[in-house]
């Protein structure tokens, strides 16, 4: 079976939730892309979305990275087909039996978006394969096409403003910077405002994993600096650290993280990790989302930095998946790549509810 | 589709300051997150330059502090994966429900 296209991953999410009606909603995105394509997410679990704790579950918002999305919609087909006909799952030599697949379904509600960006996924597949932006349009004085989305959230969104010159931060201002142009404005794009989205509309959601391709490794919080966790005025909110975030080893600036925080998504991630590596053997590792630079505007940090920004909100833990080592590996590596993804995710979400 | 050729490359360096430092002069795309990883002592991040960048890069003033090995002609390779993408649309009927991968036991 090769790679989904766009059409192809919104007939199967509506397909699913057609076959599955106890156990699944299919909840429509309020924005458009740029090239007018909808966007949905289908929640899976047998309660209401205000009843017990959700996961939000992000694929595709770089469009290069194929893998993700199959991995997603592979997943939500697994998990509900289990559920259904009371079975386990099996991915390598990973095995989650019949009780736990239930115990997922019954006490989470999983929101998955197995595609943030399918126009760029769409532009990827069928001109530019290196292609990782969306597609909005040049701006009227220029004819650069496309914002990178996992730049473009709100957290420190103004990395020139708020970043060490020489922290060398991956985000830029350019429109016509390949890669990582962080779009006019914070979430100025629709696929950004979706997730937003998402998560103001369902404060249950208590965690986020996005998960992209290739290192591969899992990240948690922060990418904006190094961790610390003796110093709480260091935060992306306090002002006065503007210009001097993001530098590396240094002993002005590091993001502070409560340790029970800290602890609880390096368990988390650990849990993942242990599960995709039981699947086929591959140690993904863990690590801090800070790695050879800072990162702005991205959702795994802004998920996290939501609750902190107004405590009204739902502390959201945020993560990032790393999966496999290659954008487009052949098909039949993608198909063991998403296997252990798949086991890495379904543990991720024993861990949650303390299975 | 006459994009230059882009090539996936691995950047291996002793140290994360000589890794980094090279980085900072190429300003290479390092992909997703840049996340070295490091094996027997050795840091290494795979990198995608443009065809014509890669020897301009090689001349580097840092570039005698890593080694470049080309993993493969990553717009060549994506072209091919691109003949792996679903002509049509496998689930136009309601009733063709996707099947995971994973064993159902």
């Amino acid at each position: 079976m090769p790679y989904l296209n766009v059409i192809e991953i919104e007939s199967a999410l509506q397909n699913l939730a057609a076959a599955y009606p106890a156990t699944t909603e299919l909840l429509e995105a309020p924005n458009l892309s740029h090239e007018g394509r909808q966007i949905h997410v289908l929640r899976i679990g047998t309660r209401g979305s205000d009843e017990v704790d959700g996961i939000l579950i992000l694929g595709g918002v770089h469009a290069r990275e194929w893998v993700p999305p199959d991995a997603l919609i592979s997943l939500a087909a697994d998990l509900l087909e289990a559920h259904k006909f009371g079975t386990g799952l099996g991915y390598g030599n990973k095995n989650f039996p019949a009780n736990e697949i239930a115990r997922i379904l019954d006490s989470l509600n999983l929101f998955v978006c197995a595609c943030a960006n399918p126009d760029g996924r769409h532009y990827s597949q069928t001109n530019d394969p290196l292609w990782r932006k969306n597609r909005r349009p040049p701006p009227s004085t220029g004819n650069c096409v496309g914002v990178d989305i996992n730049r473009n959230f709100d957290f420190l969104w103004d990395h020139l403003a708020k970043f060490a010159p020489d922290s060398g931060v991956s985000a830029s201002e350019d429109p016509c910077d390949k890669n990582v142009y962080r779009g006019p404005s914070a979430a100025s794009e629709p696929e950004v405002r979706n997730v937003v989205w998402l998560l103001d509309t369902l404060p249950r959601i208590r965690w986020h994993v996005d998960v992209h391709s290739a290192v591969p490794v899992i990240l948690h919080s922060w990418g904006s600096d190094q961790n610390q966790t003796t110093e709480p005025d260091q935060t992306f909110l306090n002002g006065a650290f503007d210009g001097v975030r993001g530098r590396l080893n240094d002993r002005i600036y590091g993001e502070y993280i409560a340790p029970d925080d800290l602890e609880m998504v390096e368990t988390l991630s650990r849990r993942m990790n242990d599960a995709v590596k039981a699947a086929r053997g591959s140690d993904y590792g863990v690590e801090q989302a800070y790695g050879l630079y800072p990162t702005s505007g991205a959702s795994d940090d802004y998920a996290f930095s939501r609750h902190f920004a107004d405590p009204s909100k739902t502390k959201v833990y945020g993560f990032t998946v790393e999966a496999g080592d290659n954008f487009q590996p052949p098909w039949s590596e993608a198909e063991e790549v998403i296997r252990e993804v798949s086991a890495g995710l379904i543990a991720f979400c024993l861990g949650t509810v303390g299975g | 589709m006459n994009q230059e050729s882009i090539i996936r490359v691995q950047i291996e360096a002793p140290t994360l300051a000589d890794l980094r430092a090279f980085a900072d002069e190429v300003k290479p795309d390092l992909g997703c997150r840049a996340t070295p990883k490091q094996k027997d002592g050795r840091f290494s991040v795979d990198a995608y330059l443009p065809e014509t960048q890669l020897e301009i890069a090689r001349r580097s003033r840092t570039a005698n502090r890593v080694t470049i090995r080309v993993l493969e002609n990553a717009t060549a390779a994506g072209r091919e994966r691109q003949k792996e993408v679903g002509a049509k649309n496998r689930f136009a009927v309601r009733g063709q429900v996707p099947r995971g991968l994973g064993r159902k036991e």
